[in-house]
């Protein structure tokens, strides 16, 4: 299996009250709270945490994208990836990935990761998502009816774009372009490998299913509760007479690990706490406009991800107002908030020693069947020291025991396929020789 | 008015009609939910925001005002079928243009409703002589950035329901679910319910502006227009914009105690202004 360091990027010095004195940290956050010399620092922390995974043992860094949003500071992913491109070598690089109905026209899309893919040799992931409804509906002001519409339109345009051995032209609903010319040109043939963010939709379920895409349940609310979901694809799978590969198949995964179990429940406390109840503090209104979801959506029940963690939520921050007199501590969760064991009870986070997260992990993968697991091994507002210890536990200890599952029964089809590190160019500040001949 | 000479057959076919009834009819690709309801004068009647379901009070309040109502759908309300062409305003405005020439509305008198509103006014705009006259209850269309309308979907669905009328219970036959329903009946219920929201949903996303300022002085149809007096939706300020924008403004009138869906929470006395304000 392989596995990779997945980063949120969240602003992490949101103020202790945040839930009980804002309505949400998604869409209409108070702008008034991002302090830049914060920002600055966490940018290039995150940036050193994803450099560092890319050195301890994981495969891969992944990046994704998000909007008005006080848990992810990355609108633009691509961003981050070039950032690391050149000082990780040899990881693969996963963007998981670009909102392509944001995009006007797409072959921004195209052309971003095609260079992307030419500056790493071909060790990117392109992720297309849909985008949650807070990202793409209300953020970015995308008609809730068309939204599919202009997405699937969109990864269409950019596949042929990428493929095609002509300039064609693209006569779509939603973009007209008489010259489609997509220069550079992906290093990967036919083109990088494309994997699909999902947070419920059945139709994605299909869509992944029909199209041997993988599909990726990027959840926040861990194995246990994704299990439904994990199985709902799958089940597609096999409808469509396709085999159970793995490797088509991504989750996501809150992990916690430390030398001792007692000093991963005392490290990682504060830091889940921060992420579960204040950087998920999204307000209810913004989870649902009607048309996001397909009919087949409404019809299944499935709730989305996002439209849990929001419904959740405003449950509790209507529950901490009614009960607004009761005591709560600066560090510890409110009378109506998730407690830290409560997050490890439900699955959100696999806490332990790397023995113990090394179990849970086994378990996660051989029950979901996840070849390709999406590590969020920083969370909150952790440090960098702290997300450096767990990221080599987890990177040494943890890994070295997973990697092998699955890769002698299945191939990873979905894995990029670089150049050889013979043809690769590395990065090369050495002195000119022509200057050294005179 | 009593048009008893109107081309409009349907309506003609309504004045015969003492029951609410609806029936399914095709125009174009789609296929279009049609209520009629009441004897007398026939008037069409476009919804707003939550269609016209079977039990929408302007249906039963009809008949005390001597107004056969015929009123149609737009693709996705109410069940009708959705269309794949609604990308723009301008599609709704081809599906409005079709529907009134299907349902023999054309060229008569039209009572619409908060979005229907909006596609009836730019149907009037590009066809001056789609409507005899528009009597429109709190239309949508207009922004002004210092007084906006308030986003009905970034929010619950329940405080979207508060939203809508003064009294929430007034649109039950829409946001409850019919006592008697179970399984696969039920979901589809709310299914269909999901598609009128939609619907409405896509016609005023991200702001409900189509730019239909810049045509507005083509819209010489006569308008009469209604606000209610609680509208939670969309300012009373802007019954003033309305007023000041459109050429020909009859009248206008303030209900009391109404919200935005004016005829749901008072429909007795819509359909009372609609029958005096016929030409």
């Amino acid at each position: 299996m392989k596995t990779a360091f997945f980063h949120l990027m969240p602003y992490p010095d949101l103020p202790d009250d945040f839930p009980e004195t804002h309505r949400s940290v998604w869409v209409d956050i108070d702008p008034g709270l991002y302090d830049p010399k914060v920002g600055h620092r966490a940018y290039n922390d995150y940036i050193d945490e994803l450099e560092y995974a890319a050195s301890v043992g994981f495969d891969a860094i992944g990046v994704n994208e998000h909007h008005s949003n006080g848990y992810g500071l990355m609108p633009s992913p691509n961003i981050i990836a070039a950032s690391v491109s050149r000082s990780c070598p040899d990881a693969t690089i996963i963007v998981l990935g670009d909102s392509v109905a944001l995009y006007n026209p797409p072959l921004r899309v195209a052309e971003e990761l095609a260079m992307l893919d030419g500056i790493t040799g071909g060790r990117m992931v392109a992720g297309f998502p849909v985008g949650s409804p807070m990202d793409t509906i209300f953020a970015y002001g995308q008609n809730p009816s068309t939204v599919r519409e202009r997405y699937h339109e969109g990864v269409e345009l950019i596949t042929k774009a990428w493929t095609s051995d002509e300039v064609f032209s693209f006569n779509g609903n939603y973009n007209k372009l008489r010259y489609v010319n997509v220069w550079p040109r992906p290093v990967q043939r036919p083109h990088p490998p494309i994997w699909i963010p999902g947070g419920g939709s059945v139709d994605t379920w299909d869509w992944c299913a029909e199209n041997d895409l993988v599909y990726c349940y990027l959840s926040y609310f861990g194995y246990k509760a994704g299990l439904k979901t994990m199985n709902g694809f799958w089940n597609r799978v096999k409808e469509l007479g396709k085999e159970p590969n793995p490797f088509q198949g991504g989750f996501a995964q809150f992990i916690a690990c430390a030398d001792t179990e007692a000093e991963a429940w005392e490290l990682y406390r504060e830091p889940a706490e921060y992420f579960f109840n204040t950087c998920l503090h999204v307000y209810a209104g913004y989870a649902d406009p009607p048309g996001y979801k397909t009919p087949n959506t409404v019809r299944s029940g499935v709730e989305g991800m996002v439209e849990r963690a929001a419904r959740e939520a405003t449950a509790r921050a209507e529950a901490s107002a009614a009960a607004k007199n009761e005591p709560k501590g600066p560090l510890s969760a409110g009378p109506n908030q998730l407690t830290f064991e409560q997050m490890v009870e439900k699955g959100y986070v696999i806490l332990g020693d790397p023995t113990q997260v090394t179990e849970q992990v086994h378990e996660l993968c051989t029950n979901m069947n996840i070849g390709h697991l999406m590590a969020l091994a920083h969370f909150g507002n952790m440090s960098k020291d702290l997300v450096k210890y767990n990221t080599k536990l987890i990177g040494q200890k943890v890994l070295p025991e997973l990697r092998n599952l699955f890769e002698d029964e299945w191939e990873d089809k979905w894995w990029p396929k670089p150049m050889s590190a013979e043809e690769r160019q590395l990065r090369d500040l050495s002195e000119s020789t022509i200057g050294a001949t005179k | 008015m009593t048009d008893t000479t109107s081309p409009n057959a349907l309506a003609a076919q309504a004045t015969t009609t003492t029951a609410s009834t609806m029936e399914r009819l095709a125009v174009g690709n789609e296929e279009i939910v049609v209520q009629s309801a009441g004897t007398g004068t026939p008037v069409g009647y476009l919804h707003g925001m939550i269609g016209t379901p079977p039990g929408a009070p302007i249906l039963a309040a009809a008949d005390a005002a001597s107004l056969a109502v015929t009123a149609p759908c737009l693709p996705g309300f109410t069940g009708s079928s959705p269309s794949a062409i609604t990308r723009n305003i301008h599609d709704w405005v081809f599906h409005l243009s079709a529907i009134i020439d299907a349902t023999g509305l054309a060229g008569g008198p039209l009572v619409a409703s908060s979005v229907g509103a909006m596609v009836a006014l730019e149907v009037a705009a590009i066809r001056p002589d789609a409507f005899s006259q528009l009597i429109l209850l709190s239309p949508l269309g207009l922004w002004d950035d210092e007084d906006p309308v308030v986003d009905a979907y970034a929010t619950t669905l329940s405080a979207q329901r508060r939203l809508l009328t003064k009294n929430p219970a007034a649109t039950g036959v829409f946001f409850d679910d019919p006592e008697g329903l179970e399984g696969d009946e039920l979901v589809e219920y709310g299914v269909a319910r999901y598609q009128t929201r939609t619907s409405a949903a896509s016609l005023v996303w991200p702001i409900p502006d189509h730019n239909l300022t810049d045509r507005i002085h083509r819209v010489t149809t006569p308008v009469t227009l209604l606000w209610g007096d609680s509208d939670a939706l969309a300012p009373i300020s802007y019954l003033d914009r309305w007023a000041a924008a459109l050429p020909n403004v009859t009248a206008t009138h303030t209900v009391a105690d109404a919200g935005h869906l004016i005829d749901w929470d008072q429909p007795a006395a819509v359909a009372e202004i609609v029958a005096g304000s016929l030409l």
